[in-house]
Formats: C-alpha cells, structure tokens, sequence
C-alpha cells in the first residue's frame, strides 16, 4: 500500500464548490451537467506532484460542508500538512464562516499551512455574480496565512496554481521532509518485513 | 492505493463516539446523530465485530430515519466492503444510485469494490492452481517412488 508523503485537507461551506476544485484538479474536468451532490462524509483522491527536483504523492480530503458531519470532518484534519479553505467571492455568509473553520482546523492541527481559495472566478468574470466579499479584506485576512488564490474549476484557472504552491511550500519546509523521508523508510521496511512473513507461508 | 477502504478509526475517536452513544442509550433516547456518529466510527474499524454491529446501528437508523437515507446506504456500502461482503456492498451502491444516479463519490466506491472483488477472486484462483500444482507434484513423486520400487 502507497501512502501520501503530504496530506491537504480541504475545508469551507456547504456549496462553495470543495469537490468541483479536486476533480477539476486530480482528473482535470469540470462537468457541468452534474447537478450538485452534497459530499457524504469526506472523499479522498491522490495525485503525483513535482516540487524542487522530487516526485510527491499528494494525498487530498475533501470534506463535506454539510454541518450535518461537522463532528465527523473534524477527524480529518488531524495530520494534515496543508488545509485550503474554500470561499465563494459572491456570498458573504461563506466569507463568514471562514473564520470559524480556520479555528476548527488550529484546534486539530496548529502547524497546518493555510491556503484561502476564492471558488467561481468564471462566474464573477462573466459577471454573472457580483462579488461581495472586499479584495481588501480578503487581503488583509490572508497577510498572516500562506497564500490566496482566486480559481475556476470551470476553466481549470489557478487550480494547478494552487496546489503547485502547496507542493513547493511544503518540499522548501526541511521538517517536514525529514518527516516525509522517515516515513518512506518506514514503509520500505514494513513493506520487506510484509514480505518476509508472507514467504514463510507460501507453499511454493 | 489509500482510499476509503482501507481507512481505519482512531481508537480514541471509536471511545469518544461510543460514550455519547453510551450515554443517551442510558437516558433512554439516541438522537440519529449520536447513532450514526457511532456507526460511522464502527464501520472503520480494523474488527470486523465493530463492523458488524455498525452495519446494525445503520439498518436501524435506515429504517427509522429517512431523511439521512443517503449517508446511510454510502456506509453500508462501505461496512459490507470491507467485511468483503461485496455483493451486499453493490446492492447498497445501486440502491444509493436510484436516488442519486451520477453520484460521482458513489461510482468511484463501486469501481473499488469491484476492482477488489477482481482481484480477491484472481488471488483465490491462483492459490487454488498453485494447491493443485503441488498435489500433482506430490502425486508424480508418489506414483515415481512405487514405479522404482517395483522395478
């Protein structure tokens, strides 16, 4: 079994569009003809990234906004290396509870690398929606946090963007590669130890 | 591959679950959250036990509680997966899809479930052609000792 060397947790209200920006991201479609599905629980999808010269397995959960599973999500952030909340420009009740689940997330996980994500650029481009969340605060909000992307799912723009920095902030971050390394030493040794065992039973 | 399958409840998390469960069950009243918190808890465990007796609270729950019928078929799914009761699993995938048919979380697990059915069901064939492989092998050494030893 391969196991994620970073664990991004992605967090945000119900509608904001958390899955729209994985799928857009791990399977590079958006697809329109969907209705929405609110996400039951959490899902989980993995992709390989490329930061400085090294390959990375980066693991996501994305959790559901429902705070139907409030007490359930929780559990998902314990471990994450980067957490990416999610916004919709155009409503400022998603603006608001950002700060609420920026506490959830410090409660589990203090050294967690927070991202902002403003969801639906296309949607304010075309001017379809008005924005009403200020540039100026999402500005100052983000000074103390690690960066702030405005995406698309639609049109794929600043998805790769955003994840690419999480990648690279999280290779240039020397503690935690020490971590990401021991980890695969660990699982090189449990994988021989695995096989090992197995010999012992086969009948061949 | 990580996946939803394979992950397992903290043992803390499975008690802190279980005591509010505990709890109200005392005081007579389990609200469905507490109940479905709990078997949410006890479909991941490592014990498949723990697995089967989610799988109970979640029945129950199906029944008495429509509004959540969704999350319950998805982790009755689950549960049954991974007690590799698959076609069980399937059977709560496709009652999940009547309702939502495009479901795109729902149709990754059912592409699990059944690359997992594929490849339990090769590894079982394999160990049944490498049994019989040996039994031949014994059978020819048997059958060669008694042609030398009549010779």
């Amino acid at each position: 079994m391969s196991r994620c060397d970073i664990k991004v947790v992605l967090l945000g209200s119900e509608h904001v569009g958390k899955t729209s920006l994985v799928l857009r991201y791990v399977n590079c479609r958006f697809n329109a003809d969907i209705p929405y599905q609110n996400t039951v629980g959490a899902a989980f999808c993995a992709k390989t990234v490329r930061a400085g010269d090294k390959d990375f397995n980066i693991g996501i959960w994305d959790t559901a906004g429902s705070e139907r599973y409030e007490a359930m999500t929780k559990i998902y952030y314990r471990g994450a290396h980067a957490a990416i909340i999610c916004y919709e420009p155009s409503s400022v009740a998603s603006w608001n509870r950002l700060r609420h689940w920026l506490q959830e997330l410090r409660t589990v996980e203090e050294d967690c690398k927070v991202y902002l994500c403003g969801t639906k650029k296309d949607l304010l481009d075309s001017g379809y929606v008005s924005r009403e969340v200020s540039q100026d605060i999402v500005a100052t909000y983000s000074q103390g946090l690690c960066g702030h992307f405005l995406t698309s799912s639609k049109t794929g723009e600043n998805v790769d963007e955003l994840f690419q920095k999480i990648a690279d902030d999280c290779a240039a971050d020397l503690k935690l590669m020490k971590e990401v390394e021991d980890l695969r030493v660990q699982l090189a040794k449990d994988e021989a130890a695995y096989r090992v065992k197995n010999n012992n039973y086969c009948i061949c | 591959m990580e996946d939803v399958l394979d992950e397992i409840v903290s043992s803390e998390d499975l008690q802190k679950f279980e005591k509010v469960f505990h709890e109200q069950l005392h005081r007579g009243t389990v609200t469905h959250k507490a109940q479905f918190e709990y078997a949410w808890c006890l479909v991941r465990s490592k014990y498949p036990t723990d697995i089967r007796k989610g799988i109970l609270l979640l029945k129950e729950l199906f029944n008495s509680h429509p509004e959540g019928k969704r999350d319950y078929l998805f982790y009755l799914a689950i549960g049954n997966a991974r007690i590799k009761e698959y076609n069980k699993a399937l059977h709560y995938v496709k009652s999940f899809l009547e309702i939502e048919p495009a479901n795109q979380q729902v149709l990754t697990l059912e592409r699990q479930i059944t690359k997992r059915m594929e490849k339990e069901g090769l590894i079982g064939i394999a160990h049944w052609a490498l049994l019989m492989n040996a039994l031949l092998g014994v059978h020819y050494l048997f059958a060669k000792k008694k042609q030398i030893k009549e010779d």
